[in-house]
């Protein structure tokens, strides 16, 4: 499975140019929070994309008498790269989208709800009301490119999008599509930082994944998409791959609501059978971008699993969360698009903000950018609450 | 220049190995819950909101469990357990669930709090439990069931997109055995919201009149229910061989994928003894039943079941569950009937399902 074209737009950038130009210098996005509606501005900071939905709507070029909600609005945005770049008009081969969120309109939604669940009001513009669950997004998305053939939106939180890809390459593989369109898109809501911050993972200092010192996440918005073509369909499409999706693993620990478990089982089930599929082994994985949300919890229980997997020769790793805040749904269609990234670029990515390792694990992730080794294959994890683990291998085209 | 020559139509060819049903477990607004079928009489609702006939829970979990558990997790679980116990099934190899709307409950708890309370110090159940995700975990958690997981939150493709999911894990040799579900919630707020859209009648109506209705709109209705799929025919109350989804398409385009569908599984109209159609009252969309229900002769008995269960995003649970009860049993209930066919054995049942105009699907099952 190629992927053939993708897009981005997160706290480092819209686009992909912009997103590496910040890769490659260092350049955090994560800072004060000013878009979204929140008393909690004054005591955290947040990956948020500074562009208003207004200028999202200039820049999208969408109708206006639809209501398009700014996960909407980021979506659109995204897609558009990856369209553009893969040059394929969706109603020439079986395409489907593949979407991704957590929590759908929330952002649009949590600023007029109770003015829109009041009988007494008529409010309702252009169609809000409907605007709350997941597949308005995908539904809005889909339609403003023409894609038709199969739609669907997977919600696995923190996995989501990582879902979506593997499942893109599913019916992509058992015949299904032609083209499947994956990724995910989460705008920065009033609702989903005071969730995280009533589970107190959050830090108020810029996240420190991997470091003894961390306190837990930045939360952050993305949207992120990638184009996915078989091989047969690359013949048609005359497209050069980016890189080659090799190797994918869903995988439930089935331990705890909310907390991955101790021992790291699940998500070394993820990135094992990931890396079987891919008919390699460990030693073959050049980089690692890591799930590493700095939570307590998830770096200590993915670094165990790094260490069962890898024993002592763990393969360069780093957590991109301190670039992007963590992007909830869309983080693994972000980080897919790093991946491919640091495919093409020959690149490894800073783990910004580290000072001294876990001391139960003695764990170093990469601190700087890297430049002058060969990346051939990248593993990318994405875990989420409800036990959900998923682990995509990138490999480079050849 | 002429459409069709520009854009060409593809045939989404879905066809796939069929799997075995080894059992089905409904939870909705009629008890089907306690015999695991439909109740001789059929519940009769004077308000436009057709509520769950909730279990009783104290049979699955103390109080104390009971305490921490929100609605849609406790109708969930239990109807979950009950499939699971049905098919003998401890540990199933996967989870796939499908849910428009999650726990619309603690979705609006969460709203609530994050303004009752300024945003201060606020209790995170509620944010936990609105994850889309939150009831397959606990599922997992529940049966100890490492392994594949997902959950598809896309109106009416949610459940369908499940099943597709299981579908090709059997494919590509990933599984032996899976569990599939949908749930779905009504609360006043979301009712509210939806009303504002238009989507439900104006006047109340008592749900047995449903389908006599002229008017525009539906009546809202909660459902959840679970299955278990089998790759081997070991057990098997019924088999499903065909399914189909199609995106905003109109009524021609339905009807000839609807053929399309027939043809490819090598039967004709009559050929099918049962279809369902998803008819809910609503004159703006109810030309897309008429549609695929012309499409039959007086042999093929014709079924409606949105009167029974309301609408809903995931409602296609509904018909699949009674559909797999009918051909389990060689019954219809006539609460189900609209007209009935001769066809008087049940092979092959087909289901018509169509949400909000928007969302098409298309199921073949046979008898075992």
């Amino acid at each position: 499975m190629f992927i053939t074209g993708m897009g981005v737009i997160s706290a480092i950038g819209s686009g992909v140019h912009e997103t590496l130009v910040s890769l490659r210098n260092n350049v955090s996005g994560i800072g004060s929070i000013e878009i979204v509606d929140t008393l909690l501005r004054s005591k955290l900071i947040a990956g948020e994309i500074k562009v208003t939905n207004n200028k999202l709507v200039e820049l999208t070029c969408v109708k206006k008498n639809a209501y398009y909600t700014r996960t909407s609005l980021l979506g659109i945005a995204a897609l558009q790269e990856a369209m553009q770049m893969s040059k394929l008009n969706p109603s020439l081969q079986k395409t489907g989208f593949i979407n991704a969120t957590t929590v759908g309109g929330m952002s649009d939604m949590e600023k007029c709800y109770f003015d829109l669940v009041d009988p007494t009001t008529k409010s309702n513009e252009n169609g809000l009301a409907d605007c709350l669950d997941c597949a308005d997004c995908t539904e809005k998305i889909a339609d403003h490119f023409n894609i038709k053939d199969w739609i669907a939106t997977i919600s696995t939180a923190c996995s989501s999008s990582a879902n979506a890809i593997l499942y893109g390459a599913r019916l992509i593989k058992s015949g299904q599509l032609d083209v499947a369109v994956c990724g995910g898109t989460d705008a920065l809501t009033r609702f989903t930082l005071n969730g995280f911050n009533s589970l107190k993972n959050i830090d108020p200092s810029p996240c420190m994944p991997f470091d003894g010192n961390r306190n837990g996440l930045n939360l952050g918005e993305a949207a992120a998409y990638v184009i996915l073509e078989s091989e047969e369909q690359l013949q048609r499409s005359g497209n050069t791959p980016i890189s080659e999706l090799s190797g994918y693993c869903n995988f439930n620990e089935a331990f705890h609501p909310t907390a991955p478990s101790p021992n790291g089982e699940g998500a070394l089930q993820a990135m094992q059978t990931a890396i079987q599929m891919a008919g390699l082994s460990p030693n073959e994985v050049s980089y690692i971008n890591a799930h590493g949300t700095a939570t307590l919890n998830n770096d200590l229980s993915e670094g165990i699993a790094l260490k069962r997997l890898f024993g002592e020769n763990v393969p360069l790793f780093s957590s991109t969360k301190p670039f992007t805040g963590h992007t909830l749904a869309a983080a693994g269609a972000v980080e897919a698009v790093f991946s491919s990234l640091s495919l093409r670029e020959q690149i490894m990515y800073a783990n910004l903000n580290f000072q001294s390792p876990e001391p139960e694990l003695g764990l170093y992730p990469v601190t700087s950018l890297q430049t002058d080794k060969p990346v051939t294959n990248v593993l990318s994890n994405s875990f989420g609450f409800g036990g959900n683990n998923a682990s995509l291998l990138f490999s480079k085209y050849v | 220049m002429d459409l069709a020559e520009t854009t060409p139509v593809f045939y989404l060819v879905n066809m796939f190995n069929p799997v075995y049903i080894t059992s089905a477990r409904a939870t909705c607004a009629q008890d089907t819950f306690s015999n695991n079928d439909l109740p001789e009489n059929i519940k009769v609702f004077e308000q436009n909101v057709l509520k769950y006939h909730e279990p009783d829970y104290k049979q699955y979990f103390t109080i104390m469990q009971l305490r921490r558990m929100t609605r849609i997790i406790k109708i969930g679980l239990v109807t979950a357990i009950e499939a699971l116990k049905d098919a003998k099934l401890e540990q199933p190899q996967a989870i796939v669930t499908g849910s428009a709307k999650g726990s619309m409950t603690d979705t609006e708890k969460f709203l609530h709090d994050i303004v009752n309370f300024n945003e201060g110090t606020l209790n995170p159940t509620a944010f936990i439990q609105s994850t889309y995700n939150a009831l397959n975990g606990l599922i997992a958690l529940h049966h100890n069931a490492n392994g594949y997981n997902s959950t598809y939150v896309h109106r009416g493709f949610s459940l369908e997109n499940s099943l597709m999911d299981a579908i090709m894990l059997f494919k590509e040799n990933r599984i032996e055995n899976a569990l599939i579900g949908c749930f779905e919630e009504m609360t006043a707020e979301h009712y509210e919201l939806k009303k504002k859209m238009g989507y439900w009648k104006n006047e109340a109506i008592k749900n047995v009149d449903l389908l006599s209705s002229s008017t525009e709109g539906t009546i809202a209705g909660e459902g959840t229910f679970f299955f278990t799929l089998n790759e081997g025919p070991e057990n098997a109350i019924a088999k499903l061989s065909g399914l189909r989804m199609l995106y905003n398409a109109g009524e021609a385009l339905v009807k000839t994928t609807f053929n399309n569908f027939l043809a490819e599984h090598n039967l004709a109209p009559d050929d099918v003894d049962a279809v369902f159609l998803s008819y809910n009252g609503n004159s703006q969309t109810r030309h897309f039943e008429d549609a695929i229900s012309q499409q039959f002769s007086p042999t093929t008995n014709q079924l409606v079941f949105k009167h029974l269960c309301g609408e809903f995003d995931t409602a296609a649970g509904f018909a699949l569950w009674a559909a797999i009860k009918a051909l389990q049993h060689q019954i219809i209930h006539p609460s189900l009937i609209l007209k009935k066919g001769t066809s008087s054995t049940l092979k092959n049942v087909v289901i018509y399902n169509q949400y909000n105009g928007k969302e098409h699907s298309f199921y073949l099952l046979e008898r075992i």
